[in-house]
């Protein structure tokens, strides 16, 4: 069962949300309960329980002695890091990408006197949608932290990771995206095991993802890339094949 | 073995030119307590490893005195460096100029010194207590016409800029070696010449003090006109969002009369769940047109770093004019960031310029700009829509750009500005077309 958490101060809000999620819940059947319906953000912090993969409504504009919406977002994300947020706001005018990029924010509503309730069922059902997608693919990520915020990335995204002349930070290649983070190759190499093979000292390369081997040039081309291969690296890629490279 | 009485005459003589140097340091470093004289004791270690290194090495290369002289020197500017660093929680290079502006009044006055023993003809103690008044009182003296100059704040201010921090460290560097090499100089210069060689040396002090003021001036100017640009990019900002605002009224009127008609029908039939629903159009309809604009104004007042405002409060003006939709986030106060500022605003111009460059190629261009303070720690986002192909492997080479030749020479300078500062780490992505840059600056490391 997925757990609903609610929390805003105004009362009338509150209560409003709590009748039209619970209404929606019944009438569609799904595998979800309103568990707490906080007014303070500490009430709600007692009550959540770690790792669950709940659902959180939140006021945005919360004044809780030192949370706000966006700092009780954080806390929520560090100990349920795949729930999904939800924030309700009186105005439109929040900071709603800071939200989106920093929390993953899912969506928000927008206070409307008696359409908040509406718009709060409305976004569950989209919330319940989502949650059943991902339950039907559950893909294995490689997580990384970048900056402030923790990132996950399908492991079949990632082509290829990459030294950089700054000490200790790496850049990670996928087919769209060149992401820098601390880290080193040589652990990453023990840690992620079978699927990535250190062709050069500052390569280490998906072998699922390798479409060919320039022996002539000492490269190996990824996703469209150019990796850098050493002659340790080619014996390891040949021992790979089997000898067929 | 060295007798004691040479070895007490060497501690003393490095003992006395610290104490003139720590002088100099706290006019220069610009201190209004004594407080930072509690650390002071740990500086003992300079002289006295200074005098054992003059000694040690006297004895071991005794026919290359110069060389002796040169190592001597650079071990106290190094460990009077670190003192410096440490006691005033500052970083290397500013610490390393301050040593080096303390030094070369240090050296001309200790010239002085050298000049008198050599001129003032009397018994050995009485000489010595005569050199040590006038030494003490052109210390003091030349200290504090320095403090009255305010040389300590012109000098912070000169030093402020972090972009040439370290160039301007070395300036004061060499010419600390300058001053160096005229005192060991002074030992060929002919008793009849002292005096005049000796005042000599003041007037170059002297210059190179005004110089400082000057310089610092000069750029203290510059700030200044920095600063009205940036008002005056504030208001371009704020006239533009104005005469948009104006506009979106007058549409608005247009349109009021009839929605009035529709209410006021809605009104007669009783009808008030279409009252209702054509009254939040109204008011959502406001919220989409008009909050916009005010929401880029309200944003803007969070940022608490006037450089970095004054830069994208420009920009956006720039971007405005180009029919670039623009959108800035600042959540929380941004007062401070772990990074030179200036490499800050080198960093934010060439993503903004690039983003603004990317979203003209295409339709509808916008560009979204996401600023996160917590603390100390700073991140920014910048995202545009792109037209066309990108191609991961060229991007950030030296002149790239989607646009041909000539253009493009800012990701790579961005990456290359980047390398020096370890606290941060940046990501690129292009996915569905957008582009996204994002940096985020972490606290000291």
């Amino acid at each position: 069962m997925i757990a609903v958490y609610l929390c805003d101060d105004e009362d009338a809000v509150r209560h409003q949300m709590k009748t039209a999620l619970e209404w929606k819940i019944f009438v569609e059947d799904y595998d979800m309960k309103v568990v707490c319906a906080a007014a303070t953000a500490q009430e709600l912090l007692d009550a959540v329980e770690d790792n669950r993969r709940s659902v959180y409504f939140l006021d945005v504009d919360l004044k809780d002695g030192e949370w706000d919406g966006f700092t009780l977002g954080q806390e929520l994300r560090r100990r349920d890091p795949h729930g999904t947020l939800i924030y309700i706001t009186s105005y439109g005018d929040l900071a709603w990408k800071t939200f989106q990029y920093h929390l993953e924010a899912f969506d928000y509503i927008v206070k409307e006197e008696d359409q908040t309730g509406v718009s709060a069922a409305r976004c569950l059902e989209a919330v319940h949608a989502r949650l059943l997608d991902e339950r039907r693919d559950p893909a294995e990520v490689f997580s990384l932290r970048s900056g402030d915020g923790v990132r996950h990335v399908p492991l079949d995204d990632i082509l290829f990771f990459e030294t950089v002349s700054k000490t200790h930070h790496v850049f990670m290649h996928t087919a769209d995206s060149r992401v820098d983070f601390v880290g080193s190759l040589s652990e990453l190499e023990t840690k992620l095991g079978g699927r990535f093979v250190r062709v050069h000292r500052a390569y280490l390369v998906a072998v699922d993802k390798i479409e060919a081997v320039d022996r002539k040039r000492n490269i190996v081309r990824v996703g469209g890339r150019e990796c850098l291969l050493s002659r340790a690296g080619r014996a390891k890629l040949k021992k790979r094949s089997g000898g067929g490279l | 073995m060295p007798v004691l009485e040479e070895v007490l005459d060497v501690f003393v003589d490095s003992l006395i030119s610290h104490a003139a140097l720590v002088v100099y340091l706290l006019v220069i470093m610009d201190e209004r307590g004594w407080g930072r004289l509690s650390r002071l004791p740990v500086l003992l270690f300079s002289p006295l490893v200074a005098s054992w290194i003059s000694i040690v090495s006297y004895k071991a290369f005794s026919g290359a005195p110069i060389l002796c002289y040169c190592l001597d020197s650079s071990v106290i500017l190094l460990m009077c460096t670190l003192w410096v660093k440490w006691a005033w929680c500052i970083g290397f290079w500013r610490a390393f100029a301050a040593t080096c502006m303390a030094g070369v009044f240090q050296v001309s006055v200790s010239c002085l010194s050298r000049t008198l023993f050599m001129t003032v003809l009397l018994d050995r103690a009485s000489q010595f207590m005569v050199v040590m008044v006038i030494y003490w009182a052109a210390v003091l003296g030349s200290a504090a016409l320095l403090y009255r100059l305010r040389f300590g704040g012109w000098f912070r201010l000169l030093l402020e800029d972090g972009f040439s921090q370290r160039r301007t460290a070395l300036f004061f560097f060499a010419m600390e070696a300058t001053m160096e090499v005229f005192i060991i100089l002074q030992k060929g210069i002919q008793p009849a010449y002292l005096i005049p060689y000796c005042l000599l040396m003041m007037i170059v002090v002297a210059l190179i003090a005004g110089l400082v003021i000057y310089l610092a001036q000069r750029s203290d100017a510059a700030r200044k006109i920095e600063a009205q640009q940036d008002v005056i990019a504030q208001q371009q900002l704020y006239e533009q969002d104005l005469e948009a605002i104006r506009q979106e009224v007058q549409a608005f009127r247009h349109d009021y009369k009839n929605l009035l008609a529709g209410l006021s029908q809605a009104a007669d039939e009783g009808e008030l769940g279409q009252l209702r629903a054509s009254l939040s159009a109204l008011d959502a309809g406001f919220d989409r047109r008009i909050g916009q604009k005010i929401q880029v104004s309200a944003q803007t007042g969070n940022l608490l770093i006037p450089q970095v405002r004054s830069l994208l409060l420009f920009k956006l003006a720039a971007m405005g004019k180009k029919g670039i939709d623009c959108r800035l986030e600042v959540l929380y106060p941004v007062e401070s960031v772990c990074m030179d500022v200036w490499d800050l605003v080198r960093c934010l111009g060439i993503l903004l310029d690039n983003a603004a460059e990317g979203a003209l190629e295409t339709q509808t261009p916008w560009v979204e700009i996401v600023l996160l303070a917590q603390g100390e720690r700073l991140s920014l986002r910048v995202s545009n829509p792109y037209e066309g192909i990108i191609d991961p492997d060229k991007i950030w080479e030296t002149g790239f750009s989607t646009k041909g030749e000539g253009r493009g020479l800012g990701l790579s300078s961005y990456q290359h500005i980047l390398t020096r500062y370890s606290n941060t780490v940046s990501s690129t992505g292009w996915a569905g077309g957008v582009f996204v840059q994002e940096l985020a600056i972490g606290e000291r490391p």
